[in-house]
């Protein structure tokens, strides 16, 4: 990963590209972050009275853009030395919490529950289901991304 | 939930800066003055967060010396891979507090007689 052309470029292209990478990489979380804890909370049970469609159909793109950004740009900070990084904990505690929060993505997108959000009121059964997958991706997301911060101070 | 939340708040505000304190900034190291002097095992890297060099030092050991940030050490006049290996260098800076470790966080360093200096506003 580190001989790769992504990891010469991080190294060589310039004084400012890690930089750089590093506050698109960061932009990238915000996005995420920022606009997937509205709608998870809003799963969970806060600000009922806004229709869920309403605010998925606005949320869900933008999460997913931010994602997309964050990936992209990290893949670039970890080739830049990836053997330094190679027996860091908190990368192991990233990595599957990343991967975890994306099957919760996948899981909660089949269910019926969602499917129906759109076009109808959940019942009580389906509303309780998404909070508790609502849950499970503010657990996630909220992990990786302290795992992620901690890379650094290892 | 406006209880949970400002817990959550609260506990991450006691624990992240002692975490934060184990390696950025100067907390990870030791406050006493060090200095260290050697060859060039790695010459100057100005790629990723820090510039890096490793040396052999006078003791056996090899230093990972870890400079200030890549435009800053570059302006320090520290370029992307100066110093032949086996050039005589003498690093000043603090020494990771981890025994084990063996890293500097690098002030300055005197190659020839000349010193760079990439963190001049400390001592």
């Amino acid at each position: 990963m580190q001989g790769s052309a992504l990891g010469h470029f991080m190294r060589e292209s310039g004084l400012w590209t890690y930089a750089i990478v590093n506050l698109a990489h960061v932009l990238g979380i915000a996005t995420l972050f920022g606009s997937i804890l509205v709608l998870d909370l809003r799963l969970v049970g806060v600000g009922r009275r806004i229709p869920l469609s309403a605010l998925s159909s606005a949320i869900v793109p933008v999460a997913t853009a931010g994602f997309c950004m964050a990936a992209a740009t990290g893949v670039g900070l970890l080739a830049t030395k990836a053997t330094e990084y190679v027996g860091n904990p908190f990368l192991l505690i990233k990595f599957p919490a990343i991967a975890l929060g994306l099957i919760n993505v996948a899981v909660l997108k089949r269910t019926e529950a969602w499917r129906a959000h759109y076009e109808r009121d959940l019942t009580e059964q389906e509303q309780r289901q998404l909070a508790i997958m609502g849950g499970l991706s503010l657990v996630c997301w909220l992990t990786a991304i302290t795992a992620g911060r901690m890379i650094a101070y290892w | 939930m406006r209880k949970l939340l400002f817990v959550v708040a609260a506990a991450v505000a006691l624990v992240a800066p002692r975490v934060v304190l184990a390696h950025h900034g100067w907390g990870g190291y030791l406050d006493a003055e060090f200095e260290i002097s050697g060859t060039v095992v790695t010459p100057v890297s100005l790629a990723g967060p820090h510039a890096t060099m490793t040396i052999k030092g006078t003791d056996g050991h090899d230093w990972l010396l870890t400079l200030a940030p890549p435009p800053r050490t570059s302006a320090a006049g520290l370029k992307d891979g100066m110093l032949a290996v086996g050039t005589k260098v003498t690093a000043h800076g603090h020494r990771s507090r981890d025994n084990n470790k063996y890293e500097v966080k690098t002030e300055r360093v005197t190659i020839d007689g000349k010193t760079y200096n990439v963190y001049p506003d400390r001592t």
